[in-house]
């Protein structure tokens, strides 16, 4: 059992969850800058309910903003795994933590989804 | 001769409950070594400071220790270029402490066996050597010139929170013989390398590459290993 619990996430070894993370880097520097420049800068600085529902009724808005949350919530999630195996060696505590940060990311994810595909326009 | 005061790490698990430093005050000529010091201070001062030296030209790294903060070699920092009054002198740090400046290796040790710091090739030897172009031989840089003196893998935060990690110099081995166009063991080495404890720990905060004394980049190979494997995978 505790050879198990010692080998939890470490089966593909890291390189997976490595390119993944750069790749939702990059993602999510287009996506932020998409992001502000919607939202902050063309409508004037003017952000209210009815401009951005207005917007996120758009079907490929919601396809941005989905794909924006999906990368910035595997990113700050594997960040968080990564600061979870550099810092806890006790197997138990390891699977407990890396466990319950996966579970916060998909409910967040979940969660935003939700809203996303949820929002109509006014 | 102008007089500096040294700093000292003192620790005997044998009969001291907790580490302290001592102060010395030494007449230092033009151009002394911290290695010199610490000879001084053993020869004709306390008998009972412990350090590791052997070859006195940078060459064996046995004698790398932490000096005002930075992991280096003792027998290749000039006093005179030091300004900072006093010198501190520590052991590596993420090590065990044996006595005063001596540490425990065997962690350094492990590691590198991990990743096989030899060449793998399993084709029949040719009559003579196996020959490399230049262009081939730049591939490695000058990874071949690490002396195995750990003054990098001491110096990173990744190894001091996970005494198994691989760490800078048995990562820069691994780089040095992945990127040998003669060497055919990267299947071999891969399990040790794509691990939890392996490249993925690295997080390019280049600590290692400011301590090492013979100015060679770990970072910048870990880099390019990272890049390799995951090619490898892909």
């Amino acid at each position: 059992m505790n050879q198990l619990l010692k080998q939890f996430g470490t089966q593909s070894g890291g390189s997976t969850a490595w390119i993944w993370q750069r790749i939702t880097g990059l993602v999510l520097v287009i996506a932020l800058f998409l992001h502000y420049l919607f939202l902050h800068f063309l409508n004037g600085g003017n952000v209210t309910y009815g401009e951005v529902s207005g917007r996120l009724a758009m079907p490929l808005w919601k396809t941005i903003d989905i794909t924006f949350l999906t990368a910035a919530l595997y990113h700050s999630v594997q960040g968080v795994i990564m600061n979870i195996h550099d810092y806890v060696h006790r197997a138990m505590l390891r699977v407990t933590l890396v466990s319950i940060t996966w579970v916060v990311g998909l409910i967040l994810w979940i969660t935003g989804i939700a809203t996303v595909i949820a929002i109509k326009s006014l | 001769m102008a007089k500096r005061t040294f700093k000292i790490f003192r620790f005997n698990p044998e009969t001291d409950e907790k580490p302290s430093y001592k102060t010395y005050e030494i007449d230092v000529q033009p151009a002394w070594t911290i290695l010199d010091v610490l000879n001084e201070i053993k020869w004709f001062q306390d008998g009972t400071l412990t350090y590791r030296r052997s070859c006195r030209h940078g060459i064996c790294g046995s004698c790398a220790m932490m000096v005002n903060g930075i992991n280096n070699l003792a027998c290749e920092l000039q006093i005179a270029t030091m300004k900072k009054d006093p010198i501190v002198i520590d052991p590596l740090p993420g090590f065990e402490i044996y006595k005063d400046l001596a540490v425990n290796m065997d962690p350094f040790y492990e590691a590198l066996k991990r990743v096989k710091p030899w060449l793998i090739n399993n084709d029949p030897a040719p009559s003579r050597e196996r020959l490399q172009s230049q262009e081939e031989f730049a591939l490695m840089g000058n990874s071949i010139a690490c002396i195995l003196c750990a003054a990098c893998t001491s110096s990173c935060p990744s190894f001091w929170t996970d005494g198994e990690y691989l760490g800078p110099a048995a990562l820069l081995k691994a780089f040095r013989y992945t990127f040998d166009t003669r060497d055919h063991g990267l299947d071999q080495r891969i399990e040790a390398l794509d691990n939890k404890h392996g490249l993925w720990r690295c997080h390019k905060i280049t600590n290692c590459f400011t301590a090492c004394p013979k100015n060679l980049n770990p970072t910048e190979a870990i880099s390019k290993l990272q890049k390799r494997i995951v090619e490898e995978k892909l």
